[in-house]
């Protein structure tokens, strides 16, 4: 097992890489491959060639890995944590909670004056951060509760419905605080990982690492849980204050890629199935980093072929995904033997 | 050495006390049936034995030490359990819930050593759950499936294995056999074994001593063979449709109920 898990997380490993690189080649304006890896390691190369790849393509390839690989591990841990195959941060309104959160702040802000916006401005990466972890930890904690009293797919739904919910609610919101002056940047209404500033990778990627280890961290009685709550309890688990830390680590994941990127779908739901289909078993701390590498993977797929030099801009992320990731899931719930039992 | 001193089980709710008073003793080798009808409180003293709930009074003590107030990875390491409640995740494969069994003896990582390995390969062995090791564990019969429990529960190498109603839902020939194993399981490893049942026939055959609960409050002790001449199963167990009888040591339908059938 321990064999098929470095296999597999090498083979990930390469081809992300080999995906970063085209991505970072291919675009609007192709790029000899020579001036990409140039640009990238600092030695011979066009200025242009070292704009575009420096400053517009990576911040968006590190954005889309970073941002999937943390999807990828909120996955597992929340499909452990719901006991629920098809549980993730944007099936089960996390995102949509924490979109809601930041378009609460944002217009509280404009209503309450210009010196709130400029300093929401200002402090744009902490306090838009701080915002969505609001909003997903009131989700999070919410889908949980009612996860003990509804079966695994009524939860589904119920996740869906207040993700719909929240995402009007967002709606409404973000127009009334334009009007009053506050802005959240274009884009962010949909999923893209495009929009995120070099200088707001530090802000995307410090939380996700301290979500990362916590997940680490936690991954050893999270798979005792697997086996239900008392027999997690007969292995001398902890079970409420488990509860609590994989919480933590799942909004620590999930809000900066809220904050940053927008409620991008699906990767966090597919990309556990991935994960457990190499590894060969449920066991939490083989599949975090397959989870975090094939997440990471699928987000930047779907980025590339969203970048990808195309007569007009006319892809959207999520649309990508959808097409890539709903066939998926339905065939998941068909076919897979792992979750026969809870259809 | 199991050890219940002057306790007393129930909730902190309506349902209040469900038992009291209880001092019992089992000692390693034992196989203790508990046998109760339904509700008459088989499952709260196991759980609150093996520490899943607080007693309302008095302790449970294994090997002198008091079970409630041990750390909760050292009484993992002492007390395995099997339960009728299955809430498992997906994506469960037979050898992960089995080798779940050692994370109270790994370190962090919860990475298997040998002796961990070996433990399970025992317990595989024992239990005779080889053949479907890599099956997922929702794919596989509610027979393999107990099966698998019990193996889990040996590779967990306990002093005190507690197992509620776990042969419920097998057939007659599964019965014997698992009952027939954990009572050997017992004498070899000199685990304290108790095990739940309504099972009437078979436990009176197999304990080594009978804890009798009479759904009233109240309980009796002793061997089967003690139980039965006394009185105290028919006292549990009898209603208009069913006598147990001691010479026989078993039911028989008592002969109203015959007559209308």
């Amino acid at each position: 097992m321990a064999a098929r898990v470095s296999t597999s997380g090498a083979a990930l490993l390469g081809s992300l890489a080999a995906l970063s690189l085209l991505t970072l080649t291919y675009g609007q304006i192709a790029l000899p491959l020579t001036d990409t890896v140039g640009a990238l390691t600092g030695t011979q190369s066009t200025d242009l060639a070292r704009q575009i790849v420096l400053e517009i393509r990576l911040p968006r390839v590190a954005a889309a890995i970073i941002a999937g690989a943390a999807l990828g591990m909120a996955g597992v841990l929340m499909q452990a944590l719901f006991r629920n195959p098809v549980a993730d941060a944007w099936s089960l309104g996390l995102l949509a909670g924490g979109q809601l959160g930041v378009a609460l702040t944002v217009t509280a802000a404009a209503f309450a004056g210009p010196a709130a916006v400029s300093f929401l401005t200002f402090f744009e990466g902490p306090s838009i951060t701080l915002a969505a972890a609001a909003g997903v930890a009131v989700a999070a904690f919410a889908m949980l509760a009612l996860g003990r009293r509804v079966g695994a797919i009524t939860l589904l739904v119920i996740g869906l419905m207040l993700g719909f919910t929240s995402q009007g609610l967002t709606s409404v919101l973000l127009h009334f605080a334009a009007r009053a002056g506050g802005r959240v940047y274009g884009g962010w209404r949909d999923a893209s990982f495009a929009g995120v500033a070099p200088s707001a990778l530090a802000w995307l990627s410090l939380p996700i690492l301290i979500g990362a280890c916590v997940a680490i961290a936690t991954a050893k009685p999270l798979s005792s849980l697997l086996l239900g709550e008392t027999y997690a309890r007969s292995l001398g688990v902890k079970v409420t204050s488990l509860r609590h830390a994989v919480l933590a680590a799942t909004v620590l994941l999930v809000a900066p890629v809220v904050a940053f990127c927008g409620p991008v779908s699906f990767v966090g739901l597919i990309a556990p199935h991935f994960a457990r289909a190499l590894a060969g078993t449920a066991r939490i701390l083989p599949l975090l980093p397959l989870a975090a590498l094939d997440g990471a993977l699928l987000a930047l797929a779907g980025d590339a072929i969203v970048h990808a030099p195309w007569e007009q801009h006319f892809l959207h992320l999520n649309a990508i995904l959808a097409i890539v990731g709903a066939p998926v899931v339905i065939l998941i719930l068909i076919f897979s033997a792992a979750v026969r039992q809870w259809r | 050495m199991l050890d219940l001193q002057s306790l007393a089980v129930g909730y902190r709710n309506t349902r209040g006390v469900v038992l009291s008073g209880i001092d019992l003793a089992a000692a390693p080798g034992d196989f203790v049936c508990i046998l109760g009808r339904n509700g008459s409180g088989k499952s709260t003293l196991m759980r609150t034995i093996a520490a899943l709930q607080t007693s309302l009074d008095g302790a449970v003590l294994l090997d002198g030490e008091d079970v409630a107030s041990m750390r909760p990875a050292t009484r993992a390491r002492r007390i395995a359990v099997v339960l009728t409640e299955r809430q498992f995740n997906p994506g469960l494969r037979v050898e992960d819930v089995i080798a779940l069994a050692r994370q109270p003896f790994t370190g962090w990582q919860g990475e298997l050593a040998d002796k961990d390995r070996a433990a399970i390969a025992d317990a595989v062995a024992v239990a005779g759950v080889g053949p479907f090791l890599r099956r997922y564990f929702s794919d596989i019969s509610d027979g393999e499936r107990q099966r698998v429990m019990i193996a889990r529960a040996l590779a967990q190498t306990p002093r005190l294995m507690v197992l509620d109603e776990i042969t419920a839902f097998l057939d007659l020939p599964s019965r014997v056999e698992i009952m027939a194993l954990l009572r050997s399981q017992a004498k070899q490893k000199g685990q304290v074994v108790l095990l739940s049942s309504h099972d009437l026939d078979l436990s009176l055959q197999l304990a080594d001593s009978v804890w009798l609960l009479d759904g009233g409050g109240g309980f009796s002790v002793g061997t089967p063979e003690e139980l039965s001449q006394s009185g105290h199963v028919g006292q549990a167990f009898d209603n208009e449709a069913i006598r147990f009888s001691p010479s026989q040591g078993r039911f028989e339908i008592s002969s109203s109920a015959s007559a209308n059938t």
